[in-house]
């Protein structure tokens, strides 16, 4: 392509992003016209791009200016932990429940039960969730007996690096309870004292409780009856 | 001659074994007659519970609460259908209500009976056992009145209950109440004050609170350590609070604080706070009123998750559910009390001797039901 034709595409790609479309259409080379319309394209999705890109790094100012007037305590829960650990936080803020990210989940934890402001000293439940999409959850529900407050944490991790920092070490009912959801959901505990599974055989296949589990044909030789369709 | 061996010996006991309370192995490493290390392996009666559930439809999940802790099936019933009511956000009736906290209560006291019984049998005490258990045939003949089983009773529904009280039962309730009563000072004589019991049980095991809390242990267990905790007062459901009760708590009355005989005691001062609650509401609840008003054509609770707590015989039993918004559960999880009691035992028994696991164990009060689901 010549210097002098680039140029050319180049200005009516301009004149195309500027709303002039009839200069581009009147063009009698068929070749030309399709260049210029695919650099329209490519030129209009990279300026989409940044303005999703701008928009997003001023969001995190834009939503914490936004929620700090919500008393849900939800809320001012998880905007203390964006507070303490900037970047922690996988979602936006609602009433019902905290989204992070795994990789500071341990840090977080243990400071959730040592600030004294907050003073979770209680693990009431964990549990896993088979979210489907090759996306796994973990979800914690903590609670306070000294100041009577709860929240659920949630971690969402994909089914191929599902990894999350254990927590067994800050409240000792973990242990059993990631041991369960490892059992039932393949989530590895990243540094479990005792990681092995919780109510099945050490030599089960699979992880039971994801939604497309299939159970395996024999176990040490003996035949496991397929689950009927339906009920009877 | 030969060489004596100071080695460490690991010896089985169960998953067969009467002092398991249903199957439960413990592997237990012991240095002579000390403890040294005691693991639980459990899941021999792991009946995939969670999995069931989210194959069927909200109300056929009722009867496999029933069969988690079949000694306290009640309550199990009570703290399933109270998380999809919370989830679907239903209001029962006033007399359901009532008809509800009655059961509970009475399941309470017949989940007690067996657990102080048992714990007796379990030290080598034959005759309290046999009395516990001639009272609590009393309260089963009530169920069995009330919606004709005796043990598994799918008796709470979603939205009321499966059937009004029968003609008569809230006279026979009061007639047992008042033969009742007096029984729990025979159970303190015979048992509670005995030499033998309490040189068994007082000052062994002793479960620090913050260890108590770490490992979420509950229900009577946890305020055996001195918690004032106890659901139907601090996170009340239901209509609890129109009730006067006490909170029992331990108080190192024959030992230390959070000792076997502590976890025991505060079960029998709860099943006198639970006649307390039982005649307040028989003597509270209104005449008349339809119990299946209140129940849903379709249970289809709106998409969402709820995590409900309600306080069980064995403590906070707690439902998380998932709903996708059809009529079958994504995902139903439940936290058992017995499960977080049992997890306890591995720190509780380190260092004590043999003979001590038994009174250990027996004294939480475990079901292997919930702790396998």
């Amino acid at each position: 392509m010549s210097s002098e034709q680039e140029k050319l595409i180049a200005e009516l790609i301009e004149k195309g992003l500027a709303g002039d479309m009839d200069s581009i259409n009147a063009i009698e080379d068929r070749v030309l016209r399709s260049k210029v319309k695919s650099g329209l394209a490519k030129a209009k999705r990279a300026a989409k791009n940044a303005a999703v890109a701008a928009a997003k790094e001023s969001s995190p100012e834009e939503s914490s200016a936004e929620i700090m007037p919500s008393d849900h305590p939800n809320q001012k829960f998880a905007f203390m932990i964006e507070e303490k650990f900037p970047d922690s936080l996988a979602d936006t803020l609602n009433d019902t429940h905290i989204q992070i990210k795994p990789d500071q989940w341990f840090e977080i934890a243990s400071w959730l039960k040592s600030e004294p402001s907050l003073y979770f000293d209680s693990l009431q439940c964990h549990t896993g969730i088979d979210l489907g999409e090759n996306m796994l959850e973990a979800r914690y529900n903590l609670h306070s007996m000294k100041h009577d407050h709860k929240i659920e944490i949630r971690i969402a991790v994909s089914r191929d690096n599902a990894h999350i920092p254990s927590i067994e070490q800050i409240w000792r009912i973990g242990d059993w309870f990631e041991r369960e959801t490892y059992d039932m959901f393949g989530i590895f505990f990243d540094g479990h004292r005792d990681h092995r599974r919780m109510l099945l055989p050490e030599d089960w296949e699979g992880y039971p409780l994801r939604k497309d589990y299939e159970v395996q044909e024999t176990y040490h030789g003996i035949i496991i009856p397929k689950v009927k369709e339906g009920w009877e | 001659m030969g060489v004596v061996h100071g080695e460490e010996m690991v010896l089985n006991i169960g998953p067969q074994h009467p002092s398991t309370h249903g199957v439960l192995r413990l592997k237990v490493k012991t240095d002579g007659e000390i403890i040294s290390e005691i693991t639980p392996v459990i899941g021999y009666l792991h009946r995939c519970f969670e999995k069931h559930c989210e194959n069927m439809t909200y109300d056929q999940v009722i009867p496999f609460t029933d069969r988690c802790d079949y000694l306290a099936a009640m309550a199990n019933n009570f703290g399933y259908v109270v998380a999809v009511e919370e989830l679907m956000e239903l209001k029962v009736p006033e007399k359901v209500e009532y008809i509800r906290v009655i059961m509970a209560e009475l399941q309470r006291i017949a989940s007690h009976l067996l657990a102080l019984g048992v714990y007796g049998l379990d030290i080598g005490a034959f005759t309290p056992f046999l009395f516990m258990l001639r009272d609590r045939e009393r309260i089963l003949d009530m169920f069995e009145m009330t919606c004709g089983a005796r043990l598994l009773y799918n008796y709470m529904w979603v939205g009321g209950v499966s059937h009004d009280l029968p003609k008569g039962f809230v006279e026979t309730a009061f007639q047992f109440l008042d033969y009742f009563e007096p029984q729990i000072e025979e159970y303190n004589k015979l048992l509670t004050y005995n030499k033998i019991f309490i040189e068994r049980t007082a000052d062994i095991g002793v479960l620090p609170q913050d260890v108590a809390i770490s490992y979420g242990v509950s229900g009577p267990n946890l305020r055996a350590s001195g918690v004032k905790w106890d659901l139907r007062r601090n996170d009340t459901y239901s209509i609890y609070e129109k009730f006067d009760f006490d909170v029992c708590i331990g108080d190192g009355g024959q030992g230390t604080l959070g000792d076997c005989w502590d976890r025991y005691y505060v079960r029998m001062l709860e099943v006198k706070e639970s006649v307390k609650i039982l005649r307040q509401a028989l003597a509270q609840m209104p005449k008349d009123g339809d119990v299946h008003q209140a129940l849903p054509k379709k249970i289809r609770p709106p998409k969402g998750s709820i995590y409900s707590r309600t306080e069980t015989p064995r403590g906070d039993l707690g439902f998380y559910i998932e709903s996708d918004g059809s009529p079958i559960p994504t995902r139903v999880k439940m936290r058992s009390p017995a499960f977080t009691a049992l997890s306890v035992l591995g720190e509780l028994a380190g260092g004590w001797m043999m003979s001590d696991v038994i009174s250990i164990l027996g004294s939480l009060d475990i079901v292997l039901g919930e702790i396998d689901r």
